[in-house]
């Protein structure tokens, strides 16, 4: 369990993280989203001792990590796939690692083999791929067989075969009981992978539920209708904090009613429909709707907009 | 540790089993911690396990010896003009009778600039390629690390630095007694020249080292170091006034002569006062190094 109280970075003049409070429960993916710059590696870092807190606390299962007896053994985390000397090998990188905790070198062969790195573990690291530098700073995560993993970014730069190993490993690691805490800015990748959903920006927590609460507390449910007859169902359904709008021929996008209701008053009016579909609002969507207000930097074109100024050349 | 193996592949075999991390619920860990002893042996491993590491090692071996070599010929050619030249024969005899004896160090200078390289990069690296990240979070008080680091630091500089200019010594004296010229391995003060080098040159590199911990950069950390060992010599020699010709003495360049002189020579430290000078120069870089690394973020 990872609790956070009142954490707060700052540097210079400028906070990186705000005072969050938070908890990272055993049992579950904890999935930790923000824009870039929202402070979720700073955070990271604050739960690994390695950036001192301007103020606050931060524990690994009730004690500052730094103050663990055994640190490797009780938190494994991936801060940067960059976190290696890059004239060394894998192997002896991660062997170096083990040293410090009488880790055996059968574990440290049994972590490479875990994350496919045995044909380049002899190999420098400085040569390897960022795919096979999250390998790598995943193995060194799993060196331990630590209780709480923390992840920062992990799926950054992975194959798609590699993104399906993380998130299989991810939730196998929960199903074992362990913490896991796991960052990214990628939405999509969190609703498949995480049960509980932390979301900063701008160093500040904007959100902490479930990720179902997430996904669908935000707006009313919406029910994309087929029908040959939109007009009368139009007629039907509209009104007292429903509204309906004709999307194309025959296509009718319902909000405020729920499915069966939908169906339910198109046959008492004996009005066929051809489709009922529940449509639920995107992480995405839930994502952009909480964060608008907190993105640390926003893209001065975006797509569908035109560029506001139009220099010559292209 | 336990068989837990993380692997999802294997995720229907642990059904059930409830298998979890020893003790992690608890947050006390079964295992064993990172005590002096492990850290040592991890920072030995990393020392070793970089090729550039031990290319400067084998570097500073040949330069002591090559220099050791070409030093016995340039005194033999020196002794042999002194029998013809009476000039030379001055010159041969203001130099005493020991002139042999500084034989095999005369390669120092350049042993203490690899080494004193070496000490800043094995530091300034970790911050450079991100790796202190991984350093500090299996020893996240840190300093048992910097401890560690420094002593494979020292302990190599030392061991290499006596040993090559023992080889050094070996090599030149087929070539000094082809010149007739004796030179005494076993001699006290050839001993005593061998020991204080070596001491000296282990200290240059922990003063390295601390340089690239608080500069954690490798080009400044060179460069402050070269500025300190051959920089600041000539320009305390170049400035006028009495304060620069009384400094200069302080500098930790300068210590070596004052503790290996036969005697003591008017207008220098005394051994054991250089002694203390060469100490505070490592000591207090190092603790300043030290606590700094503790309070920094990394």
């Amino acid at each position: 369990m990872i609790e956070a109280r009142g954490l707060t970075k700052v540097y210079g003049d400028k906070t990186a993280v705000a005072g969050v409070n938070f908890t990272v429960e055993a049992g579950r993916v904890t999935g930790f989203l923000g824009p870039n710059g929202a402070g979720k590696s700073t955070t990271m870092r604050m739960i690994m001792g390695l950036d001192r807190p301007t103020s606050g606390t931060v524990t690994v299962n009730g004690t500052p990590f730094a103050r663990h007896a055994a640190p490797l053994r009780d938190v494994g985390a991936l801060l940067d796939a960059k976190a290696v000397h890059t004239s060394r090998s894998a192997y002896n990188h991660l062997l170096a690692m083990a040293a410090t905790h009488s880790i055996p070198k059968k574990r440290v062969h049994d972590v490479i083999e875990m994350t496919g790195l045995a044909d380049v573990a002899k190999k420098k690291v400085g040569g390897f791929s960022l795919g096979m530098g999250q390998r790598l700073g995943i193995a060194a995560a799993l060196l331990g067989d630590p209780q709480t993993v923390i992840l920062d970014e992990p799926v950054n730069g992975l194959d798609p075969e590699g993104v399906v190993w993380v998130r299989n490993l991810v939730k196998y690691l929960a199903s074992e009981g362990r913490t896991v805490f796991l960052s990214s800015h990628l939405m999509s990748e969190m609703a498949v992978t995480a049960d509980h959903l932390i979301v900063i920006g701008r160093g500040r927590i904007i959100a902490d539920a479930p990720i179902q609460e997430i996904i669908t507390g935000k707006g009313q449910i919406r029910t994309r209708v087929r029908t040959d007859q939109p007009d009368q169902l139009m007629h039907l359904l509209a009104g007292n904090g429903v509204s309906v709008e004709l999307q194309e021929n025959e296509l009718l996008e319902v909000t405020g009613l729920d499915p069966r209701q939908i169906a339910r008053a198109a046959l008492d009016s004996r009005v066929m429909v051809y489709e009922l579909t529940p449509l639920q609002a995107s992480l995405e969507e839930a994502y952009m709707e909480l964060t608008k207000d907190d993105v640390e930097y926003h893209s001065l074109i975006t797509p569908g907009a035109a560029a506001p100024v139009q220099s010559g050349g292209n | 540790m336990s068989s837990t193996t993380l692997d999802p592949s294997r995720r229907g075999a642990h059904a059930g089993t409830g298998e979890v991390a020893p003790g992690g619920m608890s947050g006390t860990s079964t295992g064993p911690g990172p005590s002096f002893l492990r850290v040592l042996n991890s920072e030995f491993i990393k020392f070793r396990t970089l090729l550039s590491t031990l290319i400067l090692l084998g570097c500073t071996v040949l330069v002591v010896v090559g220099f050791g070599a070409l030093s016995a010929w340039g005194t033999g050619q020196f002794a042999e003009a002194a029998a013809t030249d009476p000039q030379a024969a001055a010159a041969f005899a203001a130099q005493g009778g020991d002139l042999t004896v500084g034989v095999p160090t005369s390669g120092i200078a350049f042993a203490q600039l690899i080494l004193g390289s070496l000490g800043v990069l094995l530091m300034s690296s970790e911050f450079t390629t991100g790796m202190a990240r991984s350093t500090f979070a299996a020893v996240p008080k840190r300093i048992p690390a910097y401890a560690a680091k420094l002593l494979v630091v020292m302990v190599t500089a030392f061991v290499l630095t006596a040993a090559s200019v023992y080889l050094a010594g070996l090599v030149s004296l087929p070539i000094l007694d082809n010149y007739n010229l004796n030179l005494d391995l076993a001699s006290p003060q050839s001993v005593k020249m061998l020991l204080v080098n070596s001491l000296y040159v282990a200290a240059v590199a922990a003063i390295g080292m601390a340089l690239g911990s608080l500069i954690r950069n490798s080009a400044g950390g060179i460069m402050s170091l070269v500025g300190l060992f051959f920089v600041a010599p000539i320009a305390f020699q170049l400035i006028p006034g009495d304060f620069f010709v009384e400094a200069r003495k302080y500098l930790p360049g300068n210590t070596v002569e004052p503790m290996t002189a036969v005697q003591h020579v008017p207008d220098t430290l005394e051994a054991w006062q250089a002694a203390m000078v060469l100490g505070a120069w490592v000591v207090v870089p190092m603790v300043l190094a030290a606590v700094l690394l503790k309070k920094r973020d990394v």
